[in-house]
């Protein structure tokens, strides 16, 4: 279902910015508990993601009515913690997703070329 | 990898629970058990997987965890719960000391000059802070009714309280009860 591929380093600002909306994607397939929710993120590759930086963002979101949370209880000890994404949750990960493909699609492009090892002078204006 | 935690990892465990829960005193109280019984069952998930260590390591400073976890709370810093102690409880004892001084000082002025003082005296009030106080002495001794704080001083060390201890950070969260959301 999701790439193996362990990358190096991620700019914590870029993943600052799509957090929220890897979380409510995660949960939209699956509830999931914070420490499940860390796990999935490491699956998916961004395995510098920190523990201590995922269940703040879990706490906004239920903040902002973006995500609703039930206790269930485990085999393995206590009563777990599951998110799902909330309607308000639902609508913000359509809009973010959104918002983040046109990003990507004007972005891309520009990055993706090679880099120049000496910039061209510029245009002389008459 | 799972494997079964030992009494050790479990009192580590329980460690950063309760130093997390001590960074967390600017929560509301039901807010703070739920993210401690969080955290547990997380770290203790995590123990499990990856080892004490790692799990604990991956957590980070737990004072910076405490502090994100304030700012999803309250959408920004919160209130400041000990700041607000701090002003009040040594701004009514010095107004209560301020008044029991200025009583003592009329009493034992008027019985060192006159130690077998009988009658009835009073003491005018400061207006807005102090009510008048009616003494009575019979032979040196004296009894007194009024002299206390008028309500204006309570209305300004409250107000001090609310500016020290940030309450209107508060709001949202009261707001937030009052639609019955979820408190965390």
């Amino acid at each position: 279902m999701y790439s193996s591929q362990v990358t190096s380093t991620h700019d914590p600002q870029l993943l600052k910015g799509v957090l929220s909306l890897l979380l409510l994607q995660l949960l939209a397939q699956r509830e999931s508990y914070g420490y499940e929710i860390v796990q999935r993120l490491h699956e998916i590759g961004l395995s510098d993601i920190s523990d201590g930086t995922v269940y703040p963002a879990l706490a906004r979101l239920e903040r902002e009515s973006r995500v609703s949370a039930r206790l269930v209880s485990s085999h393995s000890g206590p009563a777990r913690k599951y998110y799902r994404p909330t309607e308000a949750g639902y609508s913000t990960l359509a809009e973010g997703v959104t918002g983040w493909l046109a990003f990507v699609e004007v972005v891309n492009p520009v990055l993706s070329q090679p880099i120049p090892t000496q910039p061209v002078p510029p245009i002389e204006e008459d | 990898m799972t494997e079964t935690l030992n009494w050790t990892d479990r009192m580590r465990v329980e460690r950063a629970v309760w130093t997390l829960d001590t960074y967390l005193q600017n929560l509301p109280r039901k807010s703070r058990v739920a993210k401690r019984r969080e955290l547990r069952v997380n770290l203790l998930a995590a123990s499990a997987d990856v080892g004490t260590n790692e799990a604990l390591r991956r957590l980070g400073s737990l004072r910076t965890l405490a502090a994100e976890y304030v700012v999803a709370e309250y959408g920004g810093p919160g209130p400041f719960w000990f700041a607000a102690m701090c002003v009040m409880l040594p701004a009514f004892a010095f107004m209560f000391w301020v008044s029991n001084a200025r009583i003592d000082a009329f009493r034992s002025g008027a019985i060192a000059a006159s130690p077998h003082l009988t009658g009835v005296y009073h003491l005018t009030g400061i207006a807005y802070v102090f009510t008048n106080a009616t003494f009575t002495f019979v032979n040196g001794k004296g009894t007194e009714v009024n002299g206390t704080l008028l309500p204006l001083v309570y209305v300004f060390v409250v107000a001090l309280t609310v500016l020290a201890g940030r309450f209107w950070r508060v709001i949202p969260v009261l707001r937030r009860r009052a639609l019955g959301l979820s408190d965390g």
